[in-house]
């Protein structure tokens, strides 16, 4: 039956959503890790990471089944990569930090917790949107069960 | 006979699958609320269906004593649903159109339809009944 596809949409959403959730949920817990990556004998502080969304395209089979039964072509969402933000560490002046520099300055990752908290804002309510839609199909499958009765 | 081949009901079924592959586009949409450059498409059938039967009262019908004759007037076929592509719109700044609030509206009056068709699919089937065992 075509209904059951509209979870696998659904639930792709809910995947790539909670992956978005953990990798804010890592930028928020690292935002004052100095010591993100070991490189060239030296300490780098956390970068913040991003997550790639991208529309799930569609497989050959796919495509020949929909042009044998009638166009179809919803697929859902996944998440493809985790980048890193490129954007320039915080500088802060802290001599006493076990990681300043010579002139005393440290580096902090560049996170922004602001940011960070708006990109959480988003990603719950996409999450509960799609828990939303989820559970509409849900209910047109129960009530498809009805028919005849 | 046509008790459960007839015109109405053929409607209602296409009506059904529409329904459904409404729902699965719309979820789609939802699903890519937040993917950059993502355009989000749209079900075309009860327009398809007004057309096509709007077209048809004023005309004249042929009758078929052969199944190869062609159609001419009022045919019994249901137009398919169609899916379309809203490609023109740009919503926010990542070339994402989706509208969150109008696609979650047209989840639920989706939903809506939905059941009405169901509903209106059994009533059809309890009317058969009540021919067949000729009591209301």
């Amino acid at each position: 039956m075509k209904l059951t596809n509209g979870f696998n949409v659904s639930a792709s959403a809910l995947t790539a959503q909670r992956l978005r959730m953990d990798v804010i949920s890592s930028n928020i817990a690292n935002a004052e890790t100095t010591r993100g990556k070991f490189v060239n004998g030296q300490y780098e502080p956390y970068k913040r990471k991003m997550v790639v969304i991208e529309p799930i395209q569609p497989s050959f089979s796919d495509v020949l089944n929909a042009q044998i039964s009638g166009s179809e072509r919803a697929a859902g969402v996944k998440a493809t990569r985790i980048i890193e933000d490129s954007s320039p560490s915080k500088l802060v002046y802290n001599p006493s930090h076990p990681d300043a520099d010579e002139a005393g300055y440290v580096k902090l990752p560049n996170v922004d917790v602001m940011k960070e908290m708006v990109d959480m804002i988003s990603a719950t309510r996409s999450y509960e949107a799609n828990v939303t839609a989820l559970n509409a199909t849900k209910a047109m499958f129960v009530k498809a069960l009805e028919i005849g009765k | 006979m046509n008790l459960l081949n007839g015109p109405v009901f053929k409607r209602l079924e296409g009506a059904i699958s529409a329904a459904e592959l409404r729902q699965k586009v719309v979820s789609n949409n939802v699903a890519n609320a937040d993917t950059p450059n993502f355009k989000r498409s749209e079900v075309l059938f009860e327009e398809l269906l007004a057309q096509q039967m709007g077209n048809q009262t004023s005309q004249i019908n042929g009758k078929r004593t052969d199944s190869r004759h062609f159609v001419i007037g009022q045919s019994d076929s249901v137009p398919g649903a169609s899916i379309v592509a809203d490609a023109n719109t740009v919503m926010n700044n990542n070339s994402n159109n989706v509208d969150i609030e109008r696609e979650m509206a047209l989840l639920a009056k989706n939903q809506l339809t939905y059941n009405y068709y169901i509903q209106q699919v059994n009533h059809d089937m309890r009317m058969i009944r009540t021919a067949i065992e000729g009591r209301a």
